[in-house]
């Protein structure tokens, strides 16, 4: 019997505010492990406090190790995720940017997917969200 | 005791439900709380209460001046609102969006109300975790380590 090696994903968590974070964290830990108890959950999670970093983020892990998705807050100091998102598409950069926002207005979703994400998600981030965000780009 | 205390516990939870102060996205915190991170629930909120008065505070002093900026005064809310949604903080998240609707219309009096509005809700609801997490550590205390 031959056994597939599970392959590691690779996610940069775009978020200014620490308690997001830290929710985002523990639920992104259990989508991928299905009951949030497994250590080997086959995730690698990097984080970025601002637009700017992760831009820097995504360019350093580019040529070695892409990332296989991108979560990104809008409202940041330093960068805007808008921002954030079009320097990254401008990169030519193809990874699935999903926008994590509070604000679900419809002019807050177009913006977004005018810069370049492919997805938008309203804020609180939760386990079941995060679940269908990786069903959807097939990395769960 | 342990059971006595866990029931004391249990209560005023679900008082917190009943009074709308929390919403479903606290039972997602508790449901992501494990034996990997059993102090999931009381960092999350620690940090809430933390956040909250800081911001709080900000926001106060932000429309002291004489010439208020409100784009700032509403990010600050915004930020409230963001940290209350995380932590389930039902009432406060949507006092935060009623007191963005005045950073708008850049309203000192409605940004003031609310801001005091806000505060009470916060005060009130950071007193009733700051009892579950005492009664948390409670009944931690009455099971010793191995």
């Amino acid at each position: 019997m031959q056994i597939m090696a599970r392959r590691m994903i690779r996610v940069l968590l775009v978020e200014d505010e620490e308690i997001n974070r830290v929710v985002a964290r523990a639920a992104l830990k259990a989508a991928m492990t299905g009951d949030g108890g497994d250590d080997d959950d086959g995730h690698v999670l990097d984080e970025a406090e601002n637009g700017e970093v992760a831009v820097q983020r995504v360019r350093a892990a580019a040529s070695a190790a892409p990332y296989d998705l991108i979560l990104m807050d809008r409202q940041m100091p330093a960068m805007d995720g808008h921002e954030a998102t079009r320097r990254i598409r401008a990169m030519g950069v193809t990874t699935p940017i999903v926008a994590v926002s509070s604000d679900g207005l419809p002019a807050d979703v177009e913006a977004f997917i005018g810069a370049g994400a492919d997805d938008f998600t309203s804020k609180p981030l939760t386990k079941e969200k995060l679940g269908n965000i990786l069903s959807k780009f097939r990395l769960a | 005791m342990a059971a006595a205390l866990t029931n004391q516990l249990n209560a005023l939870v679900n008082n917190m439900f009943a009074m709308g102060l929390l919403d479903d996205q606290f039972q997602q915190l508790q449901i992501l709380q494990d034996s990997s991170a059993p102090d999931f629930v009381s960092e999350v909120v620690t940090l809430f209460c933390d956040d909250g008065e800081r911001i709080i505070c900000e926001i106060a002093r932000q429309l002291e001046k004489p010439n208020v900026d409100f784009d700032r005064v509403d990010s600050y809310v915004h930020q409230l609102k963001g940290s209350s949604a995380s932590v389930g903080a039902q009432k406060v998240k949507n006092t935060c969006i009623q007191f963005r609707e005045f950073c708008q219309q850049k309203s000192r009096d409605g940004c003031l109300k609310t801001l005091d509005l806000v505060r009470t809700e916060f005060y009130d609801l950071r007193s009733r975790f700051q009892a579950m997490l005492q009664l948390e550590q409670q009944i931690q205390a009455c099971y010793p380590k191995h």
